[in-house]
């Protein structure tokens, strides 16, 4: 049988698959766009995904050691996203342009 | 119906709205805009799940200082709309997103199979009304986090410090992509 309170009573579950959807949807972008900012801002999508898992299960069992890792990864996805963008800036420098397809002839 | 599951209904249309603008907008901007409010509303998100250093700190690093730096790089671009926004080919695209919907059908699969076979974490309050008073305060999240993960800290300062200097090295740099003339 199915539970019809499954729109009024809000339970983990509910956090976890918000979670995973903005994790896919992260995917896609990754996956799917060419201009490499919007790759950027995709990853920084599924790493918010990932936080929004690790605030849950700290939320439902109690625990503050998720909060911590919840730091670690805001850490690295802001230093990623600080280098990332240098590489952008360089690789706009020599092409004019910020399209992945020009990272097959980065020879230098 | 609640006003903490309106909340929740509502945070969670505006993370999945904002991250299908982030994937479906030609313009860059707009793309960044749609991040804007993703990041946002998980700050939402986390004041509802009651961590609410997180949503601070959430709000200023990301909606703040990594969103500064998309919109800044994005304004010294000065990009129109792309010409070629999402990737070629209708079959490698639909393997793609073919991909992702089996990712995406694992997950919730899992999900519903845990919720199925372990009920506990999806029952309301059972584990929750024991401790989540005490994650809400920030007094045990400094004690976590400067007792147990302090060596981690402390690298992530040096990781900090390397990015840095490496991300000014190579925004300078003469070499590899930049133009020699």
């Amino acid at each position: 049988m199915i539970e019809t309170n499954i729109f009024t009573e809000i339970t983990a579950n509910h956090y976890l698959i918000l979670s995973a959807v903005l994790f896919s949807i992260g995917m896609a972008g990754v996956l799917v766009r060419r201009n490499i900012i919007v790759l950027f801002m995709s990853i920084e999508l599924m790493l918010n995904a990932v936080n929004i898992s690790f605030v849950t299960f700290s939320h439902y069992f109690g625990k503050v050691d998720g909060q911590v890792m919840v730091f670690f990864v805001m850490t690295i996805a802001a230093a990623e996203a600080a280098v990332g963008l240098a590489l952008a800036v360089a690789i706009f420098k020599r092409f004019k342009e910020v399209n992945i397809r020009f990272f097959e002839h980065l020879k230098g | 119906m609640t006003a903490d599951t309106f909340l929740f209904w509502f945070l969670a249309f505006a993370i999945i709205a904002g991250a299908l603008g982030v994937v479906l907008m030609t313009n860059p901007i707009h793309s960044a805009l749609g991040l804007v409010l993703t990041m946002v509303s998980v700050a939402a998100i986390f004041v509802t799940l009651q961590a609410y250093f997180l949503a601070g700190v959430q709000l200023i690093v990301y909606a703040g200082a990594v969103m500064v730096l998309f919109v800044m790089v994005l304004m010294l671009f000065d990009l129109k709309n792309e010409i070629q926004a999402f990737s070629r080919g209708r079959i490698r695209g639909a393997l793609k997103i073919g991909s992702v919907g089996i990712l995406s059908g694992l997950i919730v699969g899992a999900f519903a199979k845990a919720l199925i076979a372990n009920q506990a974490l999806g029952a309301k309050g059972s584990l929750a009304s024991t401790a989540s008073t005490a994650v809400g305060a920030i007094k045990p999240l400094a004690e976590n986090l400067f007792f147990n993960h302090v060596f981690s800290f402390e690298l992530l300062g040096v990781l900090l410090l390397v990015i840095a200097v490496g991300t000014v090295a190579l925004s300078r740099s003469k070499g590899g992509t930049h133009d020699r003339n």
